[in-house]
Parts: structure tokens; C-alpha cells; sequence
């Protein structure tokens, strides 16, 4: 059975990530660096639906990330929930709030989309700042307790340690990556393409625009929450800093870095940002800066990122014709 | 005789102890090097670094039979979260260092504690103020700097000695800003006047909205929280409008460097809080100020102080412990132990957290500086 | 409290006019070329640091300083549209993330320069005070306002009665038709972004001196100018003139009314209404199958 690239890269990557705990157990902090870049690559998966396949930009996800990670935070501190109702309780907020957001503002315009999203990511890191009573304000909400051990029969899931942790969080991202592959090949995600591609048409073929882009829409923000979740609780800590407008844009480039509208785009793009800095930690004012070049060259030579220019190669490597309707 | 000589000669050579460092101890340092706070991180490190220098310079510290020379390992954490803890990690599992010095935001600091307790590497923070910080029941987390609590409790007293009612306060919408409105506001009782609370963005430089509303409210004094660069400008804005209320400022506002971005007229009565002032009649005051200046060429920061006193605590510790590998044993010398520094006498308490005394210092007409408080400490213009 | 609203009425049309500044830049390199160009900030912030520079390190004039600065900024304008945006026409999403590319690299190198503690520069207007019985302002905020009327009044002047401002119109208008009456767009397209960056320059150079000059100066100043051409009208001068203004009263005058730390909140939230009540703001004309 041929099996495309693709999905030989995914099950690749899948089973990477699996065995990592293994590969790197005497090495905690290439875990760490791991985990974190799965805490990106999870919100990452979120905007890769909105904007790789619905084609929507967003520059304010990390608000929505905040959100769920604020709810999902005060949930198991102050209240005591256990992890998992916690966790849907974070996407649920962030996803309503993805719902309240979408419904006045999907039907503009795309540069003035953009820009609404800029707003909305602005007033919810001011609110995460200034609402100090609810959320710790600008000192942080230190002290969020990790999950509690599962224990099945004498084997014990410690989510306190740092594998615990990462297996955990695997789990999860592994999980929204699945529905991303479901979605995408479902009727659901060929309607997203089609809007991304030309709404008009799409329209004129009876796609329910708004009604698709709505639902993408809430979809991204839940999955951004379920992100911003994870990553406080690996932290322990949340900050505001931690959802502003750099962030959101960070999370937009991540992916764009990585590859929009592939499967895989918003795993590579994350772990790149994420874990490539950390290996090679030059002068910080330097990094920025070559990433920025990096940027640069991106949108002028390969926007499509790592997956679009691994793709063209792998094109001209085995003289393969490109397909027109593609799902990657 | 010539056996006993040579025995003698031998013993003497075997117990003499070493003239020279056997080895290097590498600490770790955690700051922003880059990024809107690369200011005051600046200032951090330079006390760092004269610390190390000093230690260095004197041919090291004795642990056992061992004496080491000091070596920093420095990450940028950028007052990012996320960077904070990666640091932490890093230097907890690759670099292997037995302590971590430093920080400068809080809510980066609250992100590296839990890794300090998994990992057994005592965090001895210099700079963060939140109060929530200490409160979180982690062993490994120091603090050599007074918190906000402190802070404020020894602002909230001076304020209620002189005519203040209302206060109106200008403050930073971050945890220095908002830290220490609030707790103002907690302190002080509950019929105390206060005017406008203005906040700003980290990165705002213009004043007028909130110097109108300050104005309006005919406050007596304004509280600015915020550090020296907005600061100056602050001032220059509330000064040129014609308010002549008390001001009240920060650590940065009681130095030279900050005088020179001004002028004395302006600042001529401004009060600020200070964790040492650089001209006190003490001498390890007056070493560190003197090395400070000859080293950077200016007058030194509270931030520099209170990191020099951190480097200090930290090889202490290592002393106390005999180790310079064992976390777990230096985190208890640290909980035990106290150390002279330059903003006073550091111990910390059972929850890691330090007490040095929060001076008050006052501008005076000359350009020089006086110690208004602590009573027993204080001294005269000139010695501020 | 009527010389409260006053004062903040002032003091709102002073910040305000460094946004009109600002916005002018944005909305002409929007209107001609329909690109957003996020980067602006960043511009206005360089622009700060060369007047310092040329200031402290060539000529003792301020006045020269600033002419200085300006044209450094139109000369990298010039070079940014063509070898940045050029090859991105049509392209929005790439635009913004080139512009965001450009943001890291010119933030981060100024910061390797000049390092990251801000600078001074006090020439004589803004040593100057002037007074109104209670209220209080430097010289140097009249001189920002008057400038900035005179730059709308020559970049008015500019667009209706020179040709290439003409060409600059015809091209923002239909592009295809301006090609058909012989209007080079590589001309009007690097001219735009020579004129939105020297008028970016302009600000820097304005405001740099009355408060200080430091690598995030521009960050903020750029978001409601962005603010202010989308309530104004993208593609509208006078949008980003009452745009520009209005932000900068409001802002000020919701300090009297709101918690200032709200006081971004305003105008996101108006911004926001604007652009789910008449998206195409105040001055700016709906084009039918567009929205």
C-alpha cells in the first residue's frame, strides 16, 4: 500500500513524540524544551484551522489561549476541580467566548478581521492585567497544581514529574491533532478549503459561509484554550505577558513558519520556534533579529514554510505532478 | 636533626593549605538582558558581576580544603514566562548549577520557583517584590529583597506622618505598579483620603491626562511608582504644571544618575523609598558605592545592591554547607544563615523571605540626599 | 471641572496630532497600495533616534535634525517598497508578516546600536514653557500641532494640484485604469512609501524630544493610528485627520470618567464598534460586494 508522504511524515512525527520520553529520559530538559513546544503546538493546531484551511488571520488567538488557561487555572486552584473537568471548563469558556466574539465580527471583511482580532487579543490581556482580584493581575498566579497521579495497578502517572507531565500533554496534542485530521477530511473541512480558496464560489454553491466560518472559528479558540491550559499548568504559573499581542503574533509566525493548511505545519512550526532557540541560545537581540530575516525570506520565497518548500522539493525530487485539490 | 627537618619540611608542605583556586564554581543567573526592562536588568547585573569580581579578586572562597574562584552563567529570560522556567531547567539539569541568583519580574520568578523545588536548586531572587511569592510554601525560594509588603508598610507609615491626604498616585500597569497601589491602598486606614490613582502602560511617556487630574483633585501628594526613565519625565511634567505637592518615589529616584536626568529644583523635597543609600555613613555602604563608581562610572542602583548582597548570601551558603554541589544541603545552610550585606543584615525568615530595612530618603535643597527613616538610621543631606 | 475638560481637550489634541502624523503615513500607504503596514511604528520610533543623532553628532540644530531624519526615513522607504513590499502586491497576508519580519529586525537592531536605555534630547522648545493662567504646556507641543497642520495642508496641496500627487490619487482609486493613462505604479508606489515614511520620520522626530527616545516609543502610538484610519476610513486622508484627533481627545477625556488603566480599552472598543457598525469608517466610501 503506497501511502502519501504526508502521512508517512505524521505517523513518523506521532511516533517521535511517543518514544520521546525514552529516547530522552536522561535528558530532562530536552523534554522540557518538548513539552513546551507541544503547550504551542496545541493553539498552534487551532489557528492552523482557522487560517491554514478556513484562511482567516488571527493576531489575537493568545487571548483566547488566556482564557482558557485562566479558567482552567482558578477552576483547579480555588475551586479544587479535578484536571479533566478543569480542562473542558477552560476550552468550554474559551470557546463560548470564540462563539460571542465570531458572530458579530466573521462577517467582516479580512483586513478588517485582522484587525478586530488585534483588538479583541488587546482588551483581554488588559483584562487578564487589570482584573487582579480574579486573576493575580500583573504578579502572576503562581502555585497551579498539577493534575493528581493516576495510578493503574502498581504503575503510577505521576503528572508532578516532568515525563508525566509530557505524556500527558502528548496525549492531548495528539488528540486535537486527530481531530484535526478528521475535520480536515471531512465534508466540513473541503467546505473550509472552498472558503479559503473563493468565498464567493463557495457560496454560489451553497456553503453556509457564515455557518462554516463560525464554526471554525469556535473551534480554533476551544483548541486555543485547551493550549493556554496546558501550558499554565506546566508552568504553574500564569502571567498576562504570557497572552498578549506578541504572543498572539509569535503563535501566527509559528505557523506560518511551519507550513499553513498541512497537517503537520503547526507541529514542525512549533517545535522549530520553540526548541531551536532553546539549542542555540545566542544573544537573544540576535535571535529576534534572524528570525525576523527569517520572515523576510519566508514571505517572499516560501510561504507556504517548511511544509510548502519540503513539498516542492520532494516535487521535483520524484517528478511527481502537482495535484490540484490537495488535503494534506 | 636533618631527618627531623626534612619530616617537619614535608608535614608543612602537606598542610599548608592552597595559594591558589583549585576550581570553579559556576552559579546561575537569571535576568533580562533584552526586552522593554533591559534597564533595570542592567543594573542587576552590574551588582552580579562586581560581586563576582570582588570574590574573584581576593583569590576566591574556601570550602573544605577547596578554594574556588566564581563563575556566572547568565540566561536572558526577557520577563517571559515561558523563557523564565526553560532557563531554570536549563540550568538545573544541563548546566548543573547548585544555585540560581536573580530575576527580575514576578511573574517570571513564580514560574522558575517549582522548578528550583523539583529539581532541588535553591532560587535566591533579588528584584521581584510580588508578595504572593513567598507565600506559596516552596522551600527552595528565597527572597534578599524586601517585597512589596514591606515596601509599602514602611511607605504607609512615612506617608501618614506628613500632610499626604489626598494621595494621588501615578503607577506602571505591571506588578511594580499595580503591587504597589494596592497595597497602598490596603495599608493605609480606612478613612485616608486618596485622589487619582492614574496607571499607565510600560512604554507611555506622556503625563498630562493624568497631572490634570491630580491637579483637580488638589492632592498633597502623588506617589509615583514606576521606575527612573518615566520617572524623570514625571516629574519634569508635574513640576513645569505648577504642582508643588510632595512626591513620593521609588528605589531609582533616590540616585545621582536620576538627578542628572533632572535638576535638584525639581527634585528639591522628593521623598523615595530606597533599599541602601549610596552616601550613608556605613562603611560597607561606602566600599560598594566607591567600587561601584569606579568600576561602571556612575553611581550604583538598589538593584546592583541587592544582587551583589544575593552573590555574597550564595557563596556563603556554600561555606556554611561545605559544598558546592549539594542543593539540598545549601538550601539549608541558606534557611539558617545571615549574612552582613550592603542593604543590611540578610536572613530570611521560615517562608525564605528577607527583612533588610526600607530606608527613606529625601532630596534636599543641594542636590544631596537625606535618611529620613529608619529613625535609628538616619543621617543628615549629604549622607542619603 | 470645565478647565479639567479643557486641559485634557488639549492635551487629547496635542497626542492626537502625533497620531494624525502617524495615520497619515499608514492610510496613504494603505490607500495606494492596500498595504498594511505594521512596521510604521518601528519607522516612527528610527526616526526619533536619527534626529538625536543628528542632533548631538553633526549639526546642533534641531530644525536640520529633523529635515535629517526625514529624509534618512524617505531613503529607507524607498529601499523597504523595493525589496520588501514590491514583489508582495496583492498579497496581504505575506505583507503582514514581512512587516512583522521588519518590526524584529529594525526593533532589535536599534537596540544593538544604541542600546537598550533611552535617550534625551531637550532643544529649546521644549524648554520653553507656555502658560494659560492654570494650565501649563512646553513650546513644543504648539510646535507639533502647527507642523502637523502644515503637513496636511502640503500633503493636501501635494495630492490635488501636482501631478504626481494626482497620479497617486488616480492609482488609489483604480489601479488598472491609472496603467491606462500612462501612470508608472512603481513610480507612485515608491513615491508613497517615501512620502509615509518621511512623514513617519516626522513624528519621531517630534515627539522623541518632549518626552524620550526608546526602542518601544513607536509600538503604541502605531496601534491607534491604526485605530484611527479604521474609524477614519482606510483609505481616507481626512478619516485619518478626525481619526487621529478624535483618539487622542477621547483617550483623554475618558481619564476624567473611567479607571485609566481601561483607558486602551476605550479605544479598542470603539474601534471595535466601528468596524461592526460602518467597517468602512467615517469618511471612507463602501464598495459594494467588498463587505
Amino acid at each position: 500500500m503506497k501511502l502519501p508522504l504526508s502521512t508517512i511524515v505524521t505517523i513518523v512525527i506521532l511516533a517521535f513524540g511517543a518514544l520521546a520520553p525514552f529516547i530522552f529520559g536522561g535528558q530532562p530538559y530536552i523534554l522540557y524544551v518538548l513539552t513546551l513546544a507541544l503547550c504551542y503546538t496545541i493553539p498552534a493546531i487551532g489557528v492552523n484551522i482557522l487560517y491554514g484551511y478556513t484562511g482567516l488571520v488571527s493576531l489575537g488567538h493568545m487571548g483566547f489561549a488566556g482564557v482558557g488557561a485562566y479558567t482552567t487555572a482558578l477552576l483547579m486552584k480555588d475551586v479544587g476541580l479535578p484536571f479533566v473537568p478543569s480542562l473542558f471548563g477552560g476550552m468550554f469558556a474559551a470557546g463560548f467566548l470564540g462563539f460571542l466574539v465570531g458572530i458579530p465580527c466573521l462577517r467582516l471583511r479580512s483586513h478588517y478581521f485582522i484587525i478586530v482580532t488585534l483588538a479583541v487579543g488587546m482588551i483581554l490581556f488588559t483584562l487578564f492585567n487589570n482584573l487582579d482580584g480574579l486573576t493575580g493581575g500583573a504578579e502572576g498566579l503562581p502555585g497551579i497544581p498539577r493534575p493528581g497521579n493516576i495510578e493503574i495497578g502498581s504503575f503510577v502517572l505521576d503528572f508532578r514529574s516532568l515525563t508525566g507531565f509530557y505524556v500527558l500533554t502528548f496525549i492531548i496534542a495528539a488528540l486535537i491533532f486527530g481531530l484535526q485530521y478528521i475535520l480536515v477530511r471531512s465534508d466540513f473541512g473541503r467546505s473550509l478549503s472552498s472558503l479559503r480558496q473563493d468565498e464567493s464560489l463557495a457560496a454560489a454553491r451553497g456553503v453556509n459561509v457564515f455557518g462554516h466560518k463560525l464554526a471554525a472559528f469556535v473551534l480554533s479558540t476551544a483548541i486555543a484554550g485547551v493550549g493556554g491550559a496546558m501550558k499554565v499548568l506546566f508552568l504553574r504559573a500564569a502571567a498576562p505577558l504570557s497572552f498578549d499581542m506578541n504572543e498572539s503574533i509569535n503563535l501566527m509566525m509559528m505557523l506560518i513558519l511551519g507550513g499553513a493548511g498541512y497537517l503537520v505545519g503547526p507541529v514542525i512550526g512549533a517545535i522549530t520556534f520553540i526548541a531551536l532557540p532553546e539549542f542555540l541560545r545566542v544573544a537573544a537581540e540576535m535571535r529576534l533579529i534572524f528570525f525576523g530575516f527569517v520572515l523576510l525570506i519566508l514571505a517572499r520565497f516560501a510561504p507556504r514554510g517548511i511544509c510548502g518548500a519540503a513539498e516542492v522539493a520532494y516535487r521535483k525530487l520524484t517528478n511527481k505532478e502537482a495535484n490540484v485539490v490537495r488535503y494534506t | 636533626m636533618r631527618k627531623l627537618l626534612l619530616t617537619t619540611a614535608l608535614a608543612a608542605a602537606f598542610m599548608a593549605p592552597a595559594a591558589y583556586a583549585d576550581e570553579t564554581v559556576t552559579i546561575g543567573i537569571v535576568t533580562a538582558q533584552t526586552g522593554p526592562l533591559a534597564a533595570p536588568g542592567k543594573f542587576q547585573m552590574n551588582g552580579f558581576n562586581l560581586a563576582v569580581d570582588e570574590i574573584n579578586g581576593n583569590g576566591g572562597f574556601q570550602v573544605g580544603d577547596t578554594t574556588y574562584m566564581l563563575e556566572l552563567k547568565v540566561y536572558d529570560t526577557r520577563c517571559n514566562a515561558a523563557e523564565g522556567a526553560s532557563a531554570m531547567q536549563r540550568l538545573a539539569t544541563v548546566d548543573q548549577v547548585p544555585i540560581v541568583l536573580g530575576e527580575l519580574c514576578s511573574p517570571v520568578a513564580a514560574a522558575e520557583a517549582p522548578i528550583a523545588q523539583d529539581f532541588q536548586v535553591p532560587l535566591v531572587v533579588t528584584v521581584p517584590t510580588a508578595s504572593s511569592l513567598t507565600e506559596q510554601g516552596n522551600p527552595y525560594f528565597f527572597r534578599v529583597n524586601a517585597n512589596s509588603g514591606q515596601l509599602n508598610e514602611a511607605l504607609a507609615a512615612f506617608v501618614e506622618t506628613i500632610d499626604s491626604e489626598p494621595l494621588s498616585f501615578i503607577a506602571w500597569n505591571n506588578d511594580t505598579g499595580r503591587g504597589g497601589a494596592n497595597g497602598m491602598r490596603e495599608l493605609l486606614p480606612e478613612d485616608f483620603e486618596f485622589g487619582y490613582i492614574g496607571f499607565f502602560n510600560v512604554g507611555e511617556v506622556d503625563f498630562a491626562n493624568h497631572i490634570t487630574n491630580i491637579r483637580n483633585e488638589d492632592s498633597k501628594a502623588i506617589m509615583l511608582l514606576m521606575d527612573e526613565e518615566p520617572g524623570a519625565l514625571a516629574i519634569r511634567q508635574i513640576r513645569d504644571a505648577g504642582l508643588d505637592a510632595k512626591l513620593i518615589g521609588t528605589l531609582a529616584m533616590g540616585s545621582n544618575r536620576f538627578l542628572d536626568r533632572l535638576n535638584a529644583e525639581y527634585l528639591n523635597g522628593m521623598v523615595q523609598y530606597s533599599s541602601f543609600p549610596p552616601n550613608a555613613p556605613m562603611e560597607r555602604i561606602k566600599n560598594f558605592s566607591d567600587t561601584y563608581r569606579e568600576k561602571y562610572g556612575e553611581e550604583s542602583h538598589g538593584f546592583a545592591a541587592q544582587s551583589y548582597d544575593g552573590v555574597f548570601v550564595a557563596v556563603e551558603a556554600m561555606k556554611a554547607a561545605g559544598t558546592t554541589t549539594d542543593g539540598a544541603a545549601i538550601r539549608d545552610a541558606l534557611a539558617e544563615i545571615s549574612v552582613d550585606g550592603v542593604i543590611g543584615t540578610i536572613s530570611f525568615d521560615e517562608k525564605g523571605q528577607a527583612s533588610p530595612p526600607v530606608y527613606i530618603t529625601e532630596w534636599c535643597e543641594d542636590g544631596s540626599r537625606k535618611i529620613i527613616a529608619p529613625e535609628d538610621l538616619a543621617a543628615d543631606c549629604g549622607a542619603g | 471641572m470645565a478647565t479639567a475638560i479643557l486641559e485634557q481637550f488639549i492635551n487629547g489634541a496635542m497626542m492626537g496630532s502625533i497620531y494624525v502624523l502617524m495615520a497619515l503615513g499608514m492610510v496613504l500607504i494603505y490607500g495606494v497600495m492596500h498595504v498594511l503596514n505594521f512596521a510604521h511604528g518601528v519607522l516612527f520610533m528610527v526616526g526619533g533616534y536619527l534626529t538625536h543623532l543628528f542632533f548631538f553628532s553633526w549639526t546642533g540644530s534641531y530644525p536640520l535634525a529633523i529635515l535629517g531624519s526625514m529624509v534618512a526615513l524617505a531613503a529607507i522607504g524607498i529601499v523597504l517598497e523595493r525589496l520588501v513590499f514590491r514583489a508582495l502586491r496583492d498579497n496581504l497576508r505575506m505583507q503582514i508578516v514581512s512587516s512583522l519580519g521588519l518590526i524584529l529586525i529594525i526593533q532589535n537592531g536599534v537596540v544593538q546600536i544604541w542600546g537598550p536605555h533611552a535617550l534625551q534630547m531637550r532643544p529649546t522648545t521644549v524648554e520653553t514653557l507656555v502658560k494659560f493662567g492654570q494650565l501649563s504646556f512646553t513650546l513644543q507641543h504648539f510646535v507639533i500641532m502647527g507642523v502637523v497642520a502644515a503637513a496636511v495642508a502640503a500633503l493636501y496641496l501635494f495630492l490635488t494640484h501636482t501631478r504626481l500627487g494626482t497620479a497617486m490619487r488616480a492609482t488609489s482609486q483604480a489601479p488598472e485604469a491609472a496603467v491606462v493613462v500612462g501612470i508608472d505604479p512603481n513610480r507612485v508606489y515608491t513615491l508613497t512609501f517615501m512620502i509615509a515614511c518621511a512623514l513617519a520620520g516626522l513624528g519621531g522626530a517630534l515627539l522623541g524630544p518632549l518626552f524620550i527616545i526608546f526602542p518601544q516609543m513607536g509600538d503604541a502610538p502605531m496601534l491607534k493610528a491604526l485605530s484611527a484610519i479604521v474609524i477614519g476610513g482606510m483609505g481616507s486622508v481626512p478619516g485619518a485627520i478626525v481619526g487621529g484627533l478624535g483618539i487622542g481627545i477621547v483617550e483623554s477625556l475618558s481619564t476624567l470618567v473611567i479607571p485609566t488603566d481601561y483607558r486602551d480599552t476605550i479605544t479598542f472598543g470603539v474601534l471595535i464598534l466601528m468596524l461592526l457598525i460602518r467597517p468602512w469608517g467615517i469618511f471612507g466610501v463602501r464598495v459594494r460586494g467588498e463587505d
